[in-house]
Formats: structure tokens, C-alpha cells, sequence
């Protein structure tokens, strides 16, 4: 029989992604592409907020879409009718996107000319919050329906987020939902990040989004 | 279920340091998880397999270290496992804690020769 030996190893598993992460967002920098990472459930209303956003700032900034799912296409279906640069990534089951997967989805799309671009994560709230895609920032949307105990349940995504939309608040009359107890429970986990509740159906609070994104470009084109 | 994505990504961890290290066979590989990250060891192990199938690991056995997952109290200061106080400080009850160790997802080492 042969004598084993045990050789150490120590390493973390993320440690590998974690670093294509930086080199994917160095290269972006350097590119000039701001990657903006979005993330939420399934039904908070992402595809709605990137049309919005679209609308909103389409005038001043070459944006292009990254639309992440298991299957389907019908959401880059509705994006495209921005005329937007879309692209449809499909996870083939996985739960998140990370960076290698970011990388393809970037290059199918083509980034050149561009100056914005959004990765429409899967709806998921768990498993996307621990892979690092290599964006410059990362949003989430919470929808009203789905409830102000939802920082409580899934403390890691609302600590990794730069700005939080809180979404559906046309239709804040028929839930119970507690704007200051979010807050709260946000703040005890993320201190800086920013919530801006809006209504993507309404166009409420757009403009105060699209005014957080542009500071953000500015400030990382700065950095 | 991302549990397989990230096990293939181990195996080409492990490759690679087999390859750097001049390791010919790999007996057993460890791995070490937190019993608060979102992995499942029961999920590793069932795609195991399937990661290192056509590899240089295709016969190496698994073994999976799980780490408690244990915090410490904000106010007053105990350490005690979150899962099995269900969050709730044991000594004062406090649901105010910071995470001291289980989000962990590590290769530990290889048994080789």
C-alpha cells in the first residue's frame, strides 16, 4: 500500500471566483462599462424597473442588458422593445450568475460603445449574494407584497448591497408593510446602504434612481 | 442547487495544486463547511461524482469537516451556536449577534501520495 501523505490545501472555494470578480471589474473599469448587478425574488419587478430605467436614462448613456434565467426568453423580449442592447443568458438550472458566467454574458452581448450595463441576476435571494459577478455595484429590489421581514430572513444579500429599491409601493395600501421597520432592520445590517422605494408601474421615485445611478458612474469613473 | 457549479470548481482547484505539487494520486480530498453557508453536505456529496467524473480525482474519496455555527453575544458577550439557540443568546437572550465562525466553504487538504 502506498503512504499518503496529507498535504494542506486552506483555501476558500469562493477564492477562485472571488478573484476572476477583480479582474473582470478592473478590465470593466478600464473599458469604461459600468456593471450594475441587480437582484431580488422572483415577481419584485425587475424587468419592469430595467425598462423604467431605460426610459429614464437611455438618453445619456449607451446602456446595454444582461437578462439571467433558468429558461425562456420573454424578458429580453419585453427589454428589447426599448431598443436596448439585450442579450438573454441562460443559467441551465444554477440558482446565480458568477463572474466567468458575468464574463460570457458580457461578451455575447458586446460591451464595446457601451456605458451602462445591467445584469439582470436570477430571482433568487440567497445563493446570488455570495458569488462576486465583478460588478461595479449591487442593487436588489424588495416588492411591498413580499413583506418588511425579508432583511430578517435573508440578512446576507441586504449586506452586501450598495442601494436597495423598494418597489410596489403603489400598492402599499393593501399590505401591511412597515416602511420605517424596514429601514431599521436594513440599517442593522448595512449602514450605507442607500433605500429609495419606487413604483416601476407608477414611474415614482425613478427619478430619485436614476439620479443614485448617475452619481455612482460619476463617482466610480473618478475613482 | 449551485452545489455542483462550485464542486467542479473545487476539482479544478485541487488539479491544478496536484499538478504544482507533483501529486500522482489523490486518496481523499476534505473539504470543510460552515453549518451557516448555503452549502449542503449532503448535496456535495451527491454530485460529487458526476465533478470528478474523467478526472485524476475519479477514485479520490470525499470527506466533509462540518464547522459550527457560532456567535457571540452583542450585549453580553457569550459565545454560543445560532443554529442550535435557534439565534437567540442562551445567557441573556439577546438576538443581537455577530457571526464568529460557519459561513466557511474550504478545501482543507488532500490525502495523496
Amino acid at each position: 500500500m502506498d503512504a499518503f501523505k496529507v498535504l494542506e490545501i486552506k483555501k476558500s472555494v469562493y477564492e477562485g471566483n472571488d478573484g476572476r470578480a477583480r479582474e473582470l471589474r478592473s478590465e470593466l473599469k478600464r473599458d469604461g462599462v459600468f456593471l450594475l448587478n441587480l437582484m431580488s425574488s422572483p415577481g419584485s419587478g425587475k424587468t419592469t424597473t430595467v425598462v423604467r430605467t431605460i426610459e429614464a436614462l437611455g438618453a445619456e448613456m449607451r446602456i446595454g442588458i444582461l437578462e439571467a434565467d433558468l429558461d425562456s426568453d420573454v424578458d429580453a423580449r419585453t427589454v428589447s422593445r426599448t431598443g436596448a442592447r439585450v442579450i438573454q443568458l441562460h443559467s441551465g438550472g444554477m440558482c446565480h450568475l458568477d463572474a466567468e458566467m458575468t464574463r460570457q454574458g458580457l461578451s455575447g452581448l458586446g460591451t464595446e460603445g457601451l456605458d451602462f450595463v445591467i445584469l439582470e441576476n436570477i430571482g433568487n435571494l440567497i445563493c446570488t449574494a455570495e458569488f462576486d459577478t465583478g460588478a461595479s455595484r449591487n442593487a436588489m429590489i424588495l416588492s411591498v407584497p413580499e413583506g418588511d421581514d425579508k432583511p430578517l430572513k435573508y440578512p446576507a444579500m441586504f449586506a452586501m448591497v450598495d442601494v436597495l429599491l423598494v418597489n410596489k409601493i403603489d400598492a402599499m395600501g393593501f399590505f401591511d408593510f412597515d416602511m420605517e421597520a424596514l429601514r431599521e432592520r436594513v440599517a442593522r445590517l448595512n449602514p450605507d446602504a442607500r433605500v429609495i422605494p419606487v413604483s416601476a408601474k407608477t414611474g415614482e421615485g425613478m427619478a430619485e434612481w436614476a439620479d443614485w445611478i448617475r452619481t455612482e458612474v460619476k463617482e466610480w469613473r473618478a475613482s | 442547487m449551485h452545489e455542483l457549479g462550485v464542486v467542479i470548481d473545487v476539482v479544478h482547484t485541487v488539479e491544478e495544486f496536484a499538478r504544482k505539487n507533483g501529486v500522482t494520486r489523490i486518496d481523499t480530498l476534505v473539504l470543510q463547511i460552515g453549518e451557516l453557508s448555503s452549502m449542503i453536505p449532503k448535496y456535495i456529496e451527491d454530485c460529487f461524482p458526476a465533478a470528478v467524473d474523467g478526472t485524476v480525482m475519479a477514485d479520490t474519496k470525499l470527506r466533509i469537516e462540518v464547522l459550527p455555527g457560532n456567535g457571540l453575544c452583542g450585549k453580553c458577550a457569550k459565545a454560543f451556536n445560532i443554529l442550535a439557540n435557534e439565534g437567540a443568546c442562551p445567557a441573556c437572550g439577546g438576538r443581537d449577534w455577530e457571526i464568529l465562525s460557519g459561513k466557511e466553504f474550504m478545501i482543507k487538504e488532500i490525502l495523496a501520495c
